[in-house]
């Protein structure tokens, strides 16, 4: 009975190990998720850009980390002082590392779009022409690729509201883009738990969206 | 118990790593020494690692053992590998310098000469929106290129005129490819503009001398304009304007895309509203029709087909000095094509190549007081080169290009004709060497060939360029330029040579966030330039035989940061030039080349008008004429020509575009010469005309109207 007990464990154990495939790979994203949500400033950023890229090394066939590295790095140039057009060019750079490993995937598309906000949000006046019908696309691409992704369409209200804002109409359809994001980040929450890895972030940005129309 | 001894052998055997920690330590440092933090600093194969801090310190700890490489890298920098040895202690690595990659914002740019306009590239002057925002340029490229340093305006000509040179010493490339009769044709006294829309091009190079290997064929500049890439959407866009209208279709698929427009222009309506100083029999009208189509291939590369054509004409009577009436009618037809396709692509070794055929055909026919005349142009460049990166720190452009050119002109009823048709042959090479990153050197040849001139050239050009501080670069250029003379000389002596130019610049380049500060100043000789007996419209005797020289400096200071939502830019061009050419028989100062030039560009963003307003000011010291009522040749100055133009543009919906701008705000009369009679009247004075303005003022209104799924797409490029 014991020795039942114990080869139970044991296989619970395997089957464990076996099913999150790489426990190491899981506790240092866990880590620098942690770390990320955490930051205070463009030094802590910086720390938790390389940490992400460091497993990116280790790893160079998972395209979490990349993606990682890159949000964090598109937030540091949004949030604190520095070269942002050098920032903005970077995260694009490690887009696109993370698009080679994962070709169509809705998310790092609409993380490329967030990059091409930035790189926008810098010079808008002389930008925003050839710019926003690019993130505009960009973003329309990555609700094709998932309906279900809460950050596509909450960027595209985003971008919505800009736009609304710079033309000086209304911003009814950057809010009810937002409303739609929210509904989707209801959704998602439901799926997240404590080992959960991909991205939940967002939908504080969808709110403030939203409370333009209240 | 057996059962817990496995138990614990598993859980023993899952913490090992746990043992035999070592801690490792060390100091980042830039290639200055000084300590450079955020630098990541990991153990390849695992997940451990950090981050340098704010004195490039590190340390850390890692369960790995035996020898592992340790690597240190941060995005812009070289990363650096050391092998080390884990060994379950301390690790004290000796301190690691990081050097900073070459890339276009820490690497120097050689600036002597060129002025680019590109949304991509830093070294920026004017981003392509400029060009079409330009109040004075009424959407024309090259109106813009003159409120740039080193440019001079000729009112009644409307071509780009650089640093002493004529119209014909700038040449104009499309994606590289020659384009023949770049500019409208037009009636003397008649400014023409150029015949390709500013919404084609992405960017421009204009480059007032000293330029690359790669542009021959040209004594004072190369305007190179490099069209679109793909375009990302479909759409329609609709413009109705005071002189025309036209329709552009766009589709686009991702992998390719294809425009097709068509316009139509003229001014009838216009002048029948606004009283014109000219006496038009017919106003100008014109009809064109362009493709242009991009394709990115399924192996990588990208295919750019561009094709255009127009026809268009104008009549005009032509008061003639001395003589009363209306004056000679002239009564010109014109249809021009242009098609070019090139295609490239860059390979992942370094190498990138470029080919690229243009053909343009030209033809213009005129009837001056009754008689016909024809005159047809014809030419073919073929084009080839490949650019290989050696490294960072030296780059190669080699290419070859032959051009097939025939020309010809006919006195219809007479049957008379004279014709020439010419093959030229170049080889060009270029090499960039980074001596550091802020030191490059450029040197380059270029090898011709004339079949009609017989004859053989090269020409040696050189750069260098020292960024002496973060935002400070000095450049230096000189070279040697050929060009063979124009054509309807060619005509009449076939054996003529290259006339040849040569120059030397130096160039200071200040550019810091939204800020530039520019001066230039140089020195070009010419030699072998056309001299020839008699009137230019029937000149005889023509030779090889002139010279001059052109001198000066200019300053450039553009400001987009100072007042907000404002953008301006001021413009002073010094031009000390003489020359002896065409029938004068000294060196003289040419009548397209005023001394002092000065200009000053500004828009302002009125958010909540939705409206960007827009002022240009020229003002020069006029023209030389000859008045032969007195002594000597080009003894004569106008008086100064001035323009401030202002514009208007309203975004009332993110599709709509309403335009407005008017030349000539001020009503200058500006006078660009005088034409006098041949002969002395009875009294022995030779009687004159004034060359003048078409009218005081030129006013256009537009409204463009853009249909696609998206509704924030809009025009702005087309104004």
């Amino acid at each position: 009975m014991k020795k039942l007990s114990t080869t139970f464990v044991l296989a619970i154990a395997f089957i464990f190990s076996a099913f999150c495939a790489d426990p190491a790979f899981e506790n240092a994203m866990k880590k620098e998720l942690a770390a990320m949500n955490q930051i205070q400033t463009a030094e802590e950023s910086q720390a938790v850009i390389n940490g992400f890229l460091r497993i990116s090394e280790a790893k160079t066939e998972e395209w979490l980390p990349l993606y990682y590295a890159a949000y964090v790095q598109i937030n540091t140039a949004f949030r604190f002082e520095g070269n942002k057009d050098q920032l903005f060019d970077q995260a694009m750079e490690l887009v696109n590392k993370a698009e080679k490993i994962a070709p169509n995937n809705s998310e790092i598309t609409a993380l490329k779009g967030y990059a091409m906000m930035g790189k926008l949000s810098v010079d808008p006046m002389n930008r925003g022409q050839e710019m926003s019908p690019l993130a505009m696309q960009t973003f329309g691409k990555a609700i094709a690729l998932d309906k279900e992704n809460p950050r596509a369409t909450m960027l595209m209200a985003q971008m919505e509201l800009g736009m609304a804002q710079f033309f000086g109409s209304g911003p009814e359809k950057a809010c009810g883009l937002a409303r739609n994001a929210i509904a989707l980040y209801s959704t998602e929450e439901g799926k997240v738990d404590e080992n959960y890895l991909l991205p939940t972030w967002g939908k504080n940005q969808a709110e403030q969206v939203a409370d333009k129309c209240k | 118990m057996k059962n817990r001894g496995i138990l614990l052998a598993y859980f023993f055997l899952s913490q090992t790593l746990a043992f035999g920690q070592t801690f490792l330590s060390g100091k980042v440092l830039d290639e200055k020494g000084k300590p450079l933090p955020g630098v990541n600093v990991l153990i390849k194969g695992s997940f451990d690692g950090t981050s340098s801090d704010a004195s490039g310190g590190f340390k850390f700890e890692t369960n790995e053992s035996g020898e592992r490489i340790l690597a240190f890298s941060m995005m812009g920098f070289k990363t650096q590998e050391i092998s080390v040895i884990l060994s379950n202690s301390t690790l004290a690595i000796d301190p690691i310098q990081l050097y900073e990659e070459f890339n276009e914002l820490n690497t120097v740019t050689i600036s002597a000469g060129a002025m680019e306009a590109s949304d991509e590239k830093k070294s920026v002057i004017l981003r392509p929106l400029d060009i079409v925002t330009t109040p004075s340029a009424m959407g024309d490229i090259v109106g813009a290129f003159q409120t740039l340093p080193g440019t001079s305006t000729v009112g009644n000509d409307g071509r780009l005129f650089v640093r002493g040179g004529d119209a014909s010493e700038v040449g104009i490339y499309i994606d590289g490819m020659r384009v023949g009769n770049a500019y409208g044709t037009t009636a003397a006294n008649v400014p023409t503009r150029t015949r390709f829309n500013p919404n084609l091009f992405k960017g421009t190079f204009f480059s007032t001398g000293g330029y690359s290997a790669e542009y021959g064929q040209a004594l004072s500049s190369a305007l190179a304009l490099n069209t679109k890439d793909l375009a990302i959407r479909s759409q329609g866009d609709l413009s109705i304007m005071s002189v025309g209208g036209g329709y552009a279709q766009t589709l686009a698929n991702g992998k390719r895309s294809i425009s097709i427009s068509g316009n139509v222009f003229d001014l009838k309506p216009y002048q029948g509203l606004v009283k014109q100083s000219f006496d038009w029999e017919r106003a100008p009208h014109g009809l064109d029709l362009e493709i242009a189509a991009q394709a990115k291939l399924n192996k990588g590369g990208l295919l750019k087909v561009l094709a255009r054509t127009e026809t268009g004409g104008m009549k005009i009577w032509q008061p003639q000095p001395g003589l009363d009436g209306r004056g000679i009618l002239v009564d010109l037809t014109n249809s021009y094509s242009y098609a070019q396709t090139n295609w490239r692509k860059a390979y992942d070794n370094g190498w990138s190549l470029f080919s690229g055929v243009s053909v343009s055909h030209n033809k213009d026919q005129y009837n001056l007081d009754g008689v016909d005349l024809e005159r047809r142009n014809n030419l073919t460049h073929l084009k080839f080169n490949t650019i290989k990166d050696f490294g960072e720190r030296l780059s190669m452009k080699t290419g070859v290009e032959y051009f097939i050119h025939s020309y010809s002109e006919r006195v219809i009823e007479e049957e008379l004709d004279r014709t020439f048709g010419e093959n030229e042959a170049y080889l060009f090479t270029e090499w960039d060497w980074y001596l550091s990153r802020k030191f490059v050197l450029r040197g380059g040849l270029r090898a011709g060939h004339s079949q009609l001139a017989g004859e053989q050239w090269l020409d040696p050009r050189t750069s260098l360029a020292y960024k002496i501080s973060d935002y400070g670069t000095l450049a230096l250029a000189a070279g040697r330029f050929h060009q063979l003379p124009v054509d309807n000389f060619r005509v009449l002596n076939q054996k003529l040579k290259n006339t040849e130019s040569k120059h030397l610049i130096l160039n200071y380049l200040f550019q810091k966030e939204g800020r530039t500060f520019r001066a230039e100043t140089f020195y070009k000789s010419y030699e072998d330039l056309i001299r020839f007996e008699g009137y230019p419209q029937a000149p005889q005797n023509l030779r090889n035989e002139g010279s001059g020289f052109a001198k000066g400096f200019d300053v450039f200071v553009r400001d987009q940061k100072s007042i907000k939502n404002t953008d301006f830019w001021v413009t002073y061009s010094f031009v000390d030039s003489e020359r002896s050419y065409n029938h004068y028989e000294t060196q003289v100062q040419p009548d397209f080349a005023p001394r002092h030039n000065f200009s000053v560009v500004a828009k302002h963003f009125i958010v909540p008008l939705k409206s960007q307003l827009g002022a240009s000011y020229s003002i020069n010291d006029g023209y030389t004429y000859t008045d032969p009522n007195r002594p000597g040749e080009l003894n004569a100055k106008t008086s100064a020509f001035q323009n401030l133009s202002l514009s208007w543009s309203y975004l009332p919906k993110p599709n709509l575009i309403i335009h407005a701008a008017v030349t000539n705000v001020l009503g200058t009369e500006n006078i660009f010469g005088y034409s006098y009679a041949r002969t002395p009247n009875e009294q022995g004075q030779f009687e004159s005309l004034p060359l003048g303005q078409s009218a005081p003022r030129f006013l256009f209104v537009g409204v463009f109207l853009t249909l696609s799924k998206d509704k924030n797409a809009n025009q702005l490029n087309n104004l």
